[in-house]
């Protein structure tokens, strides 16, 4: 084939792609700004500081692992704020654009039976896969910084008694970022494989395998070995806060995933026939 | 340069067959009609063709160029309509077309598409989701035809369609044959095909039973005979035993009409025994030629 035959990379799909998915995006990424400064108007008030320890005390163990664990103590603002960072219903948010997205783009113009005019115009099968794959991890990374700039906002919005490392929450930010495109390519690997059922009903199960399993290492201490299998492992907050440097081994773990999934997924979609 | 050719396709579904060896090419500008009942591989061969479908073995090319799969091969000048047209229920046709209009670098078909809606008469403006099957259809032609491409390649193009937009399609067909496009016209609606193709392919559970011009595909067929009977005449019984092929069609107190298979000659001796008023040799549709393909495959595999 010569080059002239080759097919340009489909822009217009990207727009079109990006468009149908900008709504559902803006509003989780409004409901988690929303979130860190409700987090941040909350935890910058001793007294509610107070009552929010008191209650989180009274919860069982895991649940108090699940929102920060031994980090949520007064007097530590850093640790607070990071709440809204792995608060489940954040997590949630999130687990919905990785999974809804690219079983939306791929999984579901197949089922829709728009996949097929797709594909019937001057469009390479890898090329659609590209314009999903980057609507997904992108529009992940980008919640995470709209997550960090939350964070910023809020310190300008209130008076904290101490200051507020943001330095620590872009590091977080960034790694996050990393583990959520992760969780997207995951998602998009499952998206190229599955029916758009099949697809979300896998990568849901995964994340909450993994979710649990991070709890569970975490929370129990003969469970501890079972950590590096949770890619929720990979972001490990009070490390990031108390170590200067970057977690470079954890980020490249997460970066081999995202890449190794993402390319699993590409080669398998363009080897596949599409049930069209 | 022949605009499709397809050369020893077979596609296997695990153990099912959707083709097997298929063979056949069609030249550029003509209108090809590929034949078949549902199930038969007219979908799956196509799919080959436009790419969409990676063949077990065996190869198409399409307008000079060999398909490769995944690989939009000359689609920006491929016209393709699937059999099961769907398209973003929660947005305007207009809004559609023109997104699929850009993904193979075709902006500014404004006036194409114009044009088709109101010989289609299909108000553009319209959701989707909010327009009858037919109407649907018509938003698929208009996707098909508004690039002006050189090659066509039409799925069940009028499924759903009332007779009248029927014959617009038709005409539109003609038209661009005229112009110099190819058409592969897959139906099994026999009357559309015999309307404006020249050659037709008949395929039969992944198949091909049958490749050539229409009115040679028509005489293949059985061939049939009305015979009429002098008044004192008592119709005789039909010798289905010494005349090979034969049966009967209809049978009433003065007429007998039969259906033979080859020469007439046999059944002509046979009824000049008889007192014979008057013979009509009723013509043969392709339909009753294209069952009688299907009758006659089904009978040699037996």
């Amino acid at each position: 084939m010569n080059n002239s035959n080759r097919s340009p990379f489909p822009f217009a799909l990207l727009k079109f792609w990006t468009l149908r998915m900008l709504p559902a995006w803006l509003l989780i990424a409004f409901m988690i700004f929303l979130f860190q400064i409700a987090i941040c108007g909350v935890v910058h008030d001793n007294e509610r500081v107070k009552a929010l320890i008191q209650y989180v005390e009274m919860l069982p163990a895991f649940i108090k692992a699940l929102m920060g664990g031994e980090i949520l103590e007064v007097g530590n603002i850093a640790g607070l704020i990071a709440i809204g960072y792995q608060d489940p219903l954040v997590l949630l948010l999130y687990m919905l654009f990785a999974v809804g997205v690219p079983t939306a783009l791929l999984a579901g113009e197949i089922q829709r039976g728009t996949m097929e005019l797709i594909l019937s115009r001057q469009t390479a099968k890898l090329h659609v896969y590209i314009c999903a794959g980057l609507i997904t991890i992108v529009g992940m990374y980008a919640l995470v910084l709209v997550m960090f700039s939350g964070t910023i906002v809020a310190t300008k919005i209130y008076d904290f008694y101490q200051e507020v490392p943001l330095y620590f929450f872009f590091k977080i930010a960034i790694v996050g970022g990393m583990l959520a495109s992760a969780v997207g390519g995951i998602a998009l690997l499952a998206a190229a494989c599955f029916r758009r059922g099949m697809a979300v009903s896998l990568t849901v199960a995964f994340l909450v395998v993994e979710y649990f399993i991070s709890i569970i290492s975490d929370w129990w201490p003969r469970m501890e070995w079972m950590a590096p299998l949770s890619i929720f492992n990979y972001v490990d907050g009070p490390e990031i806060f108390e170590n200067p440097g970057w977690p470079i081994g954890d980020m490249c773990v997460l970066l081999s995933i995202l890449t190794i999934s993402t390319i699993l997924g590409g080669i398998i979609w363009h080897r596949r026939d599409l049930p069209l | 340069m022949k605009a499709i050719e397809v050369k020893v396709l077979t596609k296997r579904y695990g153990k099912a067959v959707g083709v097997e060896d298929l063979s056949f090419d069609v030249e550029e500008g003509e209108i090809f009609g590929y034949l078949g009942p549902n199930g038969s591989g007219k979908t799956t061969t196509i799919r080959c063709m436009m790419g969409l479908l990676r063949p077990t073995s065996g190869w198409c090319s399409v307008l000079g160029k060999r398909v490769m799969h995944g690989r939009a091969t000359q689609h920006r000048r491929i016209g393709y309509l699937p059999g099961d047209f769907q398209i973003w229920p929660g947005r305007t046709a207009r809004k559609s077309l023109r997104v699929l209009a850009a993904l193979g670098g075709g902006n500014g078909l404004k006036k194409k598409r114009e044009e088709l809606s109101e010989r289609l008469d299909l108000d553009l403006d319209r959701k989707v989701g909010t327009l009858s099957k037919g109407n649907r259809q018509k938003v698929g032609i208009i996707y098909a035809f508004q690039h002006s491409p050189d090659l066509l390649i039409l799925d069940e193009p009028t499924i759903g369609l009332d007779p009248l937009v029927r014959q617009t399609v038709l005409e539109l067909i003609r038209e661009v044959a005229a112009a110099g496009a190819t058409v592969l016209l897959s139906s099994h609606d026999l009357s559309e095909v015999a309307a404006v193709c020249r050659r037709a392919a008949i395929l039969r559970e992944g198949h091909l039973v049958e490749l050539a011009p229409i009115p040679q595909i028509v005489q293949q067929g059985e061939r049939r005979l009305k015979v009429w009977f002098a008044n004192d005449a008592k119709i005789p019984p039909v010798p289905a035993d010494s005349l090979d092929g034969i049966r009967v069609i209809k049978q009433n107190a003065e007429s007998l009409e039969v259906a033979y298979l080859g020469s007439a000659d046999a059944v002509l001796k046979w009824l000049a025994r008889f007192g014979v008023d008057r013979i009509a040799t009723p013509q043969t549709s392709l339909e009753d030629a294209f069952i009688q393909y299907y009758r006659r495959e089904a009978g040699h595999e037996q």
